[in-house]
This record gives C-alpha cells, sequence and structure tokens, in this order.
C-alpha cells in the first residue's frame, strides 16, 4: 500500500518518522481523567482522548514501543 | 469504537476516494461546519507502532493531501468516539480554521544539509597554529597549559560556529526568496549544519528545486537531503487554551 508516494520522493525512512512521529497537531498534550472526583494525571502521553473505560483497557494491555505507553 | 485519526480537512464532504485505515476499515470524514475531521474506525484499543504503521498513516495523510488542505495530527491520535471528535472540534475550531487559511496551497520541503566538520575545524586548528591567534595567558596562572588549551578550545568552538552561521545565511537567504515561512535547526550536531523546512507555495515547489540544486552545486562537500512536498507537518500552530469538555457519561478534564 504506502510506496507509490512516499517512494518516488526519494525520501528516508527518518524523514518520514521524524514528521509522522514527532510532528502535527496535537490536541492535547496531558489528560486529566477524574474518577470518583480524584483526578488521576497521565504525563506525556501521546494523544489521547479517551474515555475512563478505554483508558482502563490501554493500562491492561501490553506495551509495545514507547508509543504505546498510556502512562 | 475508537477513532483512529489523521487530520483536520478545509472540507466538510465525504472523502470520494477509497482509502482504508489501520484494520482495512474505510477513511471518512467527520464534517464540523466547514471543515472535518479524517478519521478510521478501530476495534483494538491501541494499534502497534511499527515501521509499516507509520508508512501507512503517513500514506493516508499524503492521498489526502492530493485534494484538501490538511493539518496531519500527530501519530495515534486516538478518540473514543464521534462526541469527543466533535467536543473537540468545538474547541480547536478557530485555530483549525486559521491554519487552514494559512496552509491552504502550500506544501513543506525538507532541507538537510551536513558539511565536514572534522574538516572545518582541523583547519580552523591549523590556521590558529601559524601563531597569529596566540592567546595571552594572565601572569601567575597555576596551570597555564591547561588554562591555554581551553581557551584555544573555546575559540576554536567560537570560529567554528560563526563559519557555520555564514555559510547557513547564505543558504537560507536564497530558500527564503521562495519560502512563505521556514523552520530552521542549526548546528543540531557538529556535522549537522542545517536542518531546515521550508513552506513553499504549491506553485513554486519548481523554483525552489532549481535553488536547492543550485546551493546543492556551489557546496562541493556537503552532503545535502532533500524531501518533499509533504503535508505541513512543521507549520501548524496551535495555541493551547484551557478547556473543560463534558461528553455525557465521562468525565475528561483536558489541561492545555
Amino acid at each position: 500500500m504506502h510506496n507509490v508516494a512516499i517512494k518516488s520522493k526519494e525520501v528516508t525512512l527518518l524523514e518520514v518518522l521524524d514528521r509522522v512521529l514527532n510532528k502535527g497537531v496535537v490536541v492535547s498534550g496531558d489528560i486529566v481523567i477524574s474518577v470518583a472526583d480524584v483526578d488521576l494525571i497521565y504525563l506525556g502521553l501521546k494523544v489521547l482522548l479517551s474515555s475512563v473505560e478505554t483508558m482502563e483497557q490501554l493500562r491492561g494491555s501490553p506495551f509495545v514501543g514507547p508509543m504505546q505507553e498510556a502512562t | 469504537m475508537t477513532l483512529y485519526t489523521y487530520g483536520i480537512i478545509d472540507s466538510s464532504d465525504q472523502i470520494k476516494e477509497s482509502i482504508y485505515g489501520p484494520e482495512g476499515s474505510g477513511v471518512y470524514n467527520i464534517p464540523y461546519c466547514d471543515i472535518g475531521v479524517v478519521v478510521a474506525e478501530l476495534n483494538e484499543p491501541v494499534q502497534n507502532v511499527s515501521k509499516s504503521s507509520v508508512l501507512a498513516h503517513e500514506e493516508v495523510i499524503e492521498r489526502l493531501m492530493e485534494h484538501f488542505t490538511i493539518l496531519p495530527v500527530k501519530f495515534h491520535t486516538v478518540f473514543d468516539g464521534r462526541n469527543s471528535i466533535l467536543s473537540m472540534m468545538q474547541s480547536y475550531y478557530k485555530h483549525f480554521k486559521d491554519n487552514l487559511n494559512r496552509l491552504r496551497d502550500k506544501v513543506e520541503f525538507g532541507i538537510k544539509v551536513i558539511w565536514p566538520a572534522d574538516k572545518i575545524k582541523k583547519s580552523i586548528r591549523n590556521s590558529r597554529k601559524k601563531g597569529e591567534h596566540e592567546m595571552p595567558i594572565p601572569d601567575g596562572s597555576l596551570n597555564k597549559n591547561f588554562v591555554r588549551k581551553k581557551l584555544e578550545k573555546y575559540k576554536i568552538n567560537e570560529e567554528f560556529e560563526q563559519k557555520a552561521y555564514k555559510f547557513i545565511n547564505v543558504m537560507d537567504i536564497f530558500f527564503s526568496k521562495f519560502a512563505a515561512e521556514k523552520v530552521l535547526k542549526k548546528l543540531k550536531t557538529e556535522n549537522l549544519l542545517l536542518d531546515a523546512a521550508y513552506l513553499i507555495d504549491k506553485d513554486r515547489q519548481a523554483d525552489f528545486k532549481k535553488a536547492f540544486e543550485h546551493i546543492k552545486n556551489a557546496h562541493t562537500g556537503f552532503k545535502f537531503l532533500f524531501s518533499g512536498p509533504w503535508p505541513p507537518y512543521n507549520f501548524v500552530i496551535c495555541r493551547r487554551k484551557v478547556s473543560y469538555l463534558k461528553i455525557p457519561n465521562k468525565k475528561i478534564c483536558l489541561i492545555k
């Protein structure tokens, strides 16, 4: 799937990674989720807007790489 | 169901082209006023980060870029549903709209310039060894050699930076003639002289490429890496503001 546009521009993977992983609109950097009026703060989160239920799911999921860390 | 986000586009129309997201589901536009958020549905909460997922993400953005002005959203931005997206759009609409207007019909190009830092430093060192640049050491110094070495190192670095900025300046003046905006990172490392992104009008791309070739040919011994056209990753300005999103049955406070 991903070959036409990218390869024709003679870019290196590094260039793609630099932009896709580091740049772009950041909707919110940090998110505070309140559970029973207690704020749980997730710092340095990859931009994630989620419900408490989803966060709970994420916390239970195994981490594959730094970008996947939910805390 | 979560919504994997690709970017904000300057249209509320549906995407006519068949583009597929991480799990093979169709990519579609969620309209908000006259703009929209392009998403794909996800069943799994988090997608693996891999080389192919990054490239696939970029591929989708580039295909959207062919038809729309797009503000790429940071990789792996996930929302938990349409309501969350609409709430976010309500908060950010003006910022997005301003950016879309500013970036319309413009693309980003990346330029990296690598220079032979070792050779440059060696030539500076050699020219200083000829004696004209002997540093005066104050009398009474306990360790003249140590002080002299330190001062010499400082002077070499200073001269090295001056040389670097002179080169960067020459290149940048030339590139800037064709650019609407630019982001420059100078001497990120000793060898990486310049890491720059230039925002170019689509109809000036050819001129910019010519300018690059000219500069490249004028600096033999330097290595140049040119990439683009990219979506304007480096030029989206989104000033944060404090807001509180209240979504039914969910408690989410955003600190911006």
